[in-house]
Order: structure tokens, then sequence, then C-alpha cells
């Protein structure tokens, strides 16, 4: 596992098309950290983390990877964005994530293939190597992802919503997972809705609605009055929305 | 008897073996491409490039008048230009890939229209470039051959990295630096192939015998490693039996092996293992676990 | 790869028609000349205008050097499927439906060779009389239909060129004696060619007078002068190939010792040269069917064009 560094943002605005899903978003990411990210629907969470992981170049401020490239990050994309019907069985599909390593053409070999089994023996699917992916449960698929970012070894993981839609026995297999990359000093940072496990497993957590609610120690963080703040955000865009001046000097009248 | 009527046509005829060669070498290197094509959810993209290459093939011809070689490469250019614009312009702006290419490939073949239009001497451009299994010659072969050669080895070696951007793109640009080439690689192989079939074969079969074997492998199975040959096996069976078909019957050659593939898929629908009617109306009982 | 040799000059000479306003300024002109040239001689020899041109289109090139050849210097001739076209699959352009449109006569083929005319003259809504050069010929016909290939038999040329001078002199009765003497002297020069020809064809053993070409467009040829011509394809140059039918020339090349393949100079010549390696056959040169030659090439005119036809044949079944 190669070193990991920390992750700056500097006044940072994440959008499309012109439209802040983020903004303004000052912080640091240190390395080995394990930040939770909440919020409401539409907070910007996930347009934040695809921005963590270098996926989306922000629309304003910046982002800086200390020490290393965005491209040694491992990103779990929410499930929706994997094609399912592709026929693929769950060897090859935990065996991708080698090729980080080993290039796009390189072979599998012998220690490689030693990574592959226990990954898939970390997550509990034994036995479901020739399974075609489509034929997994949500859950089942959601422990192939995970094994997939074991094989992958990688000093900084982003979650989008790992727990979604799952049954409680996976959920606390992945949990005890993902407690031991924090023990390996990994850098973990997930989106997530349940916040009773954002309190269990994660030390910091920032609170997002569109703009920072608070980016601290969890307990604080996820307090009800913080929450409720959050939950008075407006989710719609603002259809009269004029340039954003927040960072230029006021003019001298 | 069933030399007669199988064997003998290859054996007296040296046209005939030749035909065979060419329409093998393009199945084997054609129909694992079609497998992806599918998969990739591009299954018309082949009938749309090969209306891209019109222009440059209308401009090896306005260079060099009736010159294959020149007409050839103008095609590729061609080709190659509007995949890659249209991969291009599939990443980088709102547009998906299917409505890029058409795009691309309706301006490709206006222009080409026109360019043809402007020389006066109304040649049918296509068909002059587009030939005819029964006459392949020997630089044609070799064409082929080659064609077949430089897929099967980018096939080899790529394939875990093209099913990898098949199934999940964003993790294959992750992956590698050159994660960002492979649509564009793929597309080129593509094209390739594409050229290499109309030139040698003609316009309807080099799309069908890509596309058709393609369909029908994925009736009769899920995993990738087998749909790969099969496809190809399938290909080269419909070149064979087409030939013979259109020895015997009278009919043209290049038609007469799309309707046997096509026929293969009629088949693959009804008796498909993986996706065949019969599969549903007869289902098998379940298994103990 | 083989290359094919036609390399093309540059576009095709542009005929422009004369406008009519042109037309009334030459005429207005020539009625000037009329004028007792003997009160200013020098004057008017420097000023004697150049007889006006009529106007004619013909369907395709070969047809548009014969009507050049009789009309002489008082016709301007364009010819809308030009020099190795082929007219089989022409696609006509607007400029096609200008020329006709300006034309005073429109000479034609005949006999189904250009599918495309009537629409053309229809959309350009020319007032021009249209005259089918093939009137009078007795047509052959094979398996096919029609075949409209006449000009192919220099007799059946002769019967042409009688119809565009009749055409010409009612059209421009001024000029009737420029087209009848040049039309004599042609026909006289076609008399010439066909015994020519006779001759040729005549020093080729019999058992040899065999051929494969690409276009089936030498039955007239193949019946007056007596050289058997066997096709891979039809008339049209479209239809495809059955490897029955490859095999069944393949056959009857070997069967009756043919001794030579020749491609001709619109369609794919990957047949002739298939059908040549495998039989040992003899490639002969290309064979000018449908059209002329580009004006630098073997064949810029009818006379040229058969007369290469027939020493390509000579020379490749020359024992």
């Amino acid at each position: 596992m190669s070193a990991a560094g920390s992750i700056r943002l500097d006044n940072v605005t994440l959008g499309y098309e012109r439209r802040p899903a983020v903004h303004h978003l000052t912080g640091v990411v240190e390395a080995g950290a394990a930040l939770a990210i909440c919020g409401p629907n539409g907070a910007g969470k996930s347009t934040l983390l695809k921005g963590l992981a270098g996926l989306l170049a922000p629309i304003g401020g910046r982002i800086v990877w200390d020490g290393f490239s965005p491209r040694d990050i491992a990103y779990l994309p929410q499930s929706a964005e994997i094609d399912h019907a592709f026929p693929i069985d769950v060897l090859d599909f935990v065996s991708m994530g080698a090729m980080r390593r080993i290039g796009l053409f390189g072979r599998i070999g012998g220690e490689e293939r030693a990574r592959i089994a226990t990954a898939i023996a970390s997550v509990g699917l034994e036995g479901f190597e020739d399974r075609q992916i489509g034929t997994l449960s949500g859950g089942q698929m959601q422990r192939a992802l995970f094994a997939r970012l074991l094989v992958e070894d990688s000093p900084i993981i982003l979650l989008d919503e790992p727990f979604g839609a799952i049954d409680a026995k996976t959920i606390d297999d992945l949990v005890t997972i993902m407690a031991g990359w924090r023990e390996e000093r990994r850098t973990v940072i997930a989106i997530l809705h349940e916040l009773d496990l954002a309190r269990r497993a994660f030390p910091q957590a920032l609170l997002l609605a569109r703009e920072p609610v608070f980016w601290g120690p969890t307990r604080e963080a996820l307090s009800d009055s913080r929450l409720a703040e959050a939950n008075r955000m407006v989710e719609a865009f603002n259809r009269d929305a004029e340039d954003c001046r927040r960072d230029e000097t006021p003019h001298a009248a | 008897m069933l030399h007669e009527l199988l064997v003998a046509p290859f054996v007296d005829y040296e046209f005939m073996r030749r035909a065979l060669i060419g329409a093998v070498a393009l199945s084997i290197s054609g129909c694992p491409l079609g497998v992806f094509l599918i998969l990739r959810r591009m299954s018309l993209a082949g009938d749309a490039l090969s209306h891209a290459i019109l222009p440059g093939a209308a401009i090896g011809y306005l260079a060099c008048g009736l010159s294959l070689p020149a007409m050839t490469f103008g095609g590729l250019v061609a080709g190659l230009a509007v995949a890659v614009a249209s991969s291009a312009a599939a990443r980088w702006t709102a547009l998906r890939e299917d409505a890029s290419l058409a795009a691309f490939y309706l301006v490709s073949l206006a222009l080409g229209v026109a360019l043809v239009s402007l020389k006066g001497s109304n040649v049918d451009l296509l068909h002059v470039l587009f030939g005819s299994v029964l006459a392949l010659d020997d630089a044609t072969l070799i064409f082929l051959a080659a064609i077949a050669s430089v897929t099967l080895t980018a096939l080899a070696l790529a394939y875990r990295a093209l099913a990898l951007d098949t199934f999940d793109p964003l993790f294959a640009r992750r992956a590698s630096p050159l994660g960002e080439w492979i649509p564009f690689a793929f597309l080129a192989l593509v094209v390739l192939n594409l050229v290499a079939g109309f030139h040698a074969l003609g316009t309807l079969m080099a799309v069908g015998i890509i596309m058709l074997p393609a369909a029908s492998a994925r009736l009769w199975t899920r995993d990738l490693t087998m749909t790969l040959p099969l496809a190809a096996a399938i290909g080269v069976a419909s070149s064979y039996f087409g030939l013979v078909l259109s020895f015997h019957s009278g009919l043209a050659a290049g038609p007469v092996i799309i309707l046997v593939a096509g026929a293969a898929y009629f088949a693959s629908l009804i008796f498909g293992q993986t996706g065949g009617v019969v599969r549903l109306w007869r289902p098998k009982r379940h298994l103990e676990g | 790869m083989d290359l094919s040799r036609e390399t093309r000059a540059a576009c095709p000479r542009p005929h422009t028609l004369v406008s009519r306003r042109a037309l009334l300024g030459a005429l207005a002109l020539l009625v000037a000349a009329q004028f007792p040239s003997a009160q200013f001689p020098s004057a008017l020899a420097a000023e004697k205008a150049p007889p006006p041109r009529l106007p004619v289109v013909a369907s395709f090139s070969i047809l548009g050097d014969l009507v050049r050849t009789v009309g002489g210097s008082r016709v301007d001739v364009a010819a809308i499927v030009g020099p190795d076209g082929d007219a089989h699959v022409y696609q006509p352009t607007p400029q096609d439906g200008r020329r006709l449109a300006a034309a005073r006569l429109v000479f034609v083929n005949g006999l189904g060779f250009e599918g495309w005319i009537d629409r053309l003259v229809a959309a350009s809504k020319t007032k021009a009389r249209i005259v089918i050069a093939s009137r009078a010929v007795t047509p052959r016909t094979d398996g096919e239909g029609v075949d409209p290939h006449a000009w192919q038999d220099v007799a059946n040329v002769k019967i042409y060129v009688a119809n565009i001078r009749d055409a010409l002199v009612d059209a421009d009765p001024e000029g009737a004696e420029l087209y009848k003497s040049n039309a004599a002297r042609y026909l006289h020069d076609l008399g010439g060619l066909d015994a020519e020809i006779v001759a040729a064809i005549g020093g080729i053993p019999q058992a040899r007078r065999r051929v494969v070409s690409t276009h089936d467009a030498f039955g007239y040829f193949s019946a007056r002068y007596g050289v058997e011509f066997i096709a891979p394809q039809g008339v049209s140059t479209d239809a495809e190939a059955s490897a029955r039918d490859l095999a069944r020339i393949v056959d009857a090349v070997r069967a009756h010792r043919v001794g030579a393949v020749f491609l001709e100079n619109i369609v794919d010549p990957r047949f002739a040269r298939r059908i040549a390696a495998e039989t040992g056959a003899k490639v002969g040169g290309t064979l000018y069917s449908d059209a002329l030659s580009a004006p630098d090439g073997p064949a810029p005119t009818y006379l040229r064009l058969m007369r290469h036809n027939v020493k390509q044949l000579t020379e490749a079944l020359a024992p």
C-alpha cells in the first residue's frame, strides 16, 4: 500500500452547468481520517465525493491531493451505475481490482490470485466465484464491490452510500471490513444516510447542505440542532440566481 | 453424394477456396467484435460507420481515379475520423455515443455524396469500391488476413480491458491512463474490419457477418469467454454453407451467406439455451440448490 | 493490389451552351453580314461573325461523338454521361436539366439504355425534339431483354448517322449541305472501319474466336463479326454474381479453351482477373463498351474506340 496524503479543499464549488451543488467548501481530509458525509437529499454529497475522487473538476476553488494522484483513490459508486446485465462472473469482477497494479494487459499471477481469493473470502462470497453478477442479490453485489475494493488495496477509499438497501447481516460484515481499513490507517470517506452507523464507526463527519453546515467531530456534526439546520436547506435551484460574487473584494463605493 | 454437395465445389474451383478463406478470416475477426458492439449497445454502429467511410473513398477516387488502394485508404481514414470524433464528442459533451455517431456519420455521408457528384462522371462509387467474395485477389486476401491477425491479437491482449470498459467504464478509466483510449481503439478495430469487409466482400456482408452471428451466440451462453468463439464459429459455418448454397442454387453469394446467418439467428431465437422461446414454454425442472 | 490505370484528367470540358440572347445577337450579326461584302471586303472579313451554333445534347459520350462529327462547326454538343461514365446507373444532376432545357435537339440511344432520360426530359421541361438514334435498327434480345448496345455493330452506326443527319437537317435546314457532306464522309469512313474489322477477325482462327468479358455489351459485335463473348454478369452493371454462375464461366472457359479475358472500363475488374488466374486464360486489355475514354486515352472517338477494341481482341487471341 502506497503512502496516503491529505486532500485539501480551498473554497471549492462543485456543480453542473454553473449550478452549484457544493458551494464554497473549505477544509482538509487528513491522511488516515475516517470521515462520514451526511446531509439531506440533494445536498451535493455524491457530487462532493466525485470531486474528491477526481472525477469532477471544480467550478470554483480547487482541490489539492497532497503527495499522490487521484488515480490512487478507490471509488465505490452507487450500485445503479454498474451494468448488471453484463456477462461477467464474480471472480472476474473482483479480479478487476488488480488492474490498477498489473495494468490493463497484465497477467494475473499467483500473488494476485491469492489476494483475490482472500478478498472474496473476507466478504463471505466463497462459492460464488462462478456466479454471474446479474444473479446476485443487492447484498451480495455490495459484498462483491467491497471485495473488489479490497483487491485494489488503495490507501484512500471513497464510498457512495455503501449500505443502501441491503440486509443487516451484510451491513455488519461490511462495517467490520471498514474497521479493518481504519486499523490499516487508510483514509476512508463514506456518504451515509444511516446516522447511527456514522456515529458508531466514524470519528469525523461533514454535514453538508450544499453549503457546509459543520465539519468536525461526529457527535457535534450530527447533533439535533445541526441536523435541523441542514434540513432547512432548499433543494431546488434558485431560478433567478445571479453570478455568485462572494469571492470578490467589495468595491469602494 | 455429400462430397459432391459440400466439398467438391471447393476442390474444383479456386475462387471458391479463396471465397471461403476470405469469409472465414472476416468471421473470425469480425464476429467477436460484433459481440462487443452488442454489449456496448452499439448494434447499429456498423451500419452507420459503413456510410461514414464514403467521403474518404470519394476523396481517394477524386485524387487517384478508380484506384482501390487509394479508395480503401481514404475510406479507412474517414471511418476512423468519424469513430474518433463521435467517441470524443460522447466523452466531452452532453450527447451520448449513439447520437454523436449518428450526427457524424450523416455529415460524412452527405459530404461523400456531394464530393462524388462534383466529379461529373457519375460512376457508382460504392458499387466499385465494394467488391464480391467471389473475386478475391491475392492482395485482398492478404489484406483480410492482416486485419484478422491484428484484430485477434488485439482482442487476445485487451479482452479484459475491453470487457472492463464495456461494463464499468469509470473504473477502466481510473485503473490505467490507457483506459481513456479503449473506446477509441475499439471503434478503430471495428472500422478496420468494416473497411476490410466492404472492400473484399460487399457492404451487406460485412455488417451482416459482424452482427448476426454475435446476436445468435448471445442466445446460447452467458459466459463471455464462450460467446466470442461461438460467434466466430457461427460466422464461419454461415460462410461455408452460404457459399455452398450459392454454388448450387445460383443465388448471389454475399446475400446468401447473410441469409444463412439470419436463419441461424432465427433458430437461436427459438431454441437458444439462454434466451430462446422454447426454454420459456417448456422450462426444465428447477435444481436442488 | 492491381491499380486500374484510369487516371482522370481534370473535370470534363464544360460545354456551355449559347444563351438565347447570345444566339439572337449572333443571328443579328449574321443578318448584318449579308450586306454586300464587295463594298467593305477587308472590314467585313474582320467583322464576320461565326455562324450560330445549334445547341444539342447527346445522352452519352459515344453518341456525342457521332453527333459532333455530323454536325461539325454548326452544332454545340454536350454529352450527359461523359467519358468513362456508366449510363446504366447514371444519376442526373441539375446541370443536366439546364442543358436539356437550352437544347434544340436531344439525341438518345433508345432501346432502354437510358433509364433516367424520360424523367429528366420531363423535369427539365425542354422543348427540344427527342431523337432516337437507334430508330430503324434491328434490336437484339438476350436473356435480360433488349440489348441496347447497338453501336457495337458498325452497320448499325451507319443507321445512327443517317438518323442524326436527318434530324439535324430538319432542325437546321441552312446547314443541310454541311450535314450531308459530313455524314457522307463519315459513312465512308465507317464503311472502311467495318471492312477492317471483318478482315481482322477473319485473321483469327475460328476455334479461338471466344473471349470472356465482364460486361455483356458486345452482343451486336458478336453477332456481326463472329466473336463469342461470355460474360460473368448480366447486361446491367449492378447484378451481383453467384458462385454457380462464376463456376459455369470458369467451366466454359476451360471447356472451350477460351484464350482471353477482357476487362471493361467501368466495372469491377477483379472478376475478370479471377477467372483469368483460375483458368490460365490471358487477361486482355480494356475493352470500351459504353463510353469513350478520356481525350488523352486510347478511345476518344468512336472510330478509335472500335479500332482499339479490335486491336485488343486480335492481339489477345493471336495463336
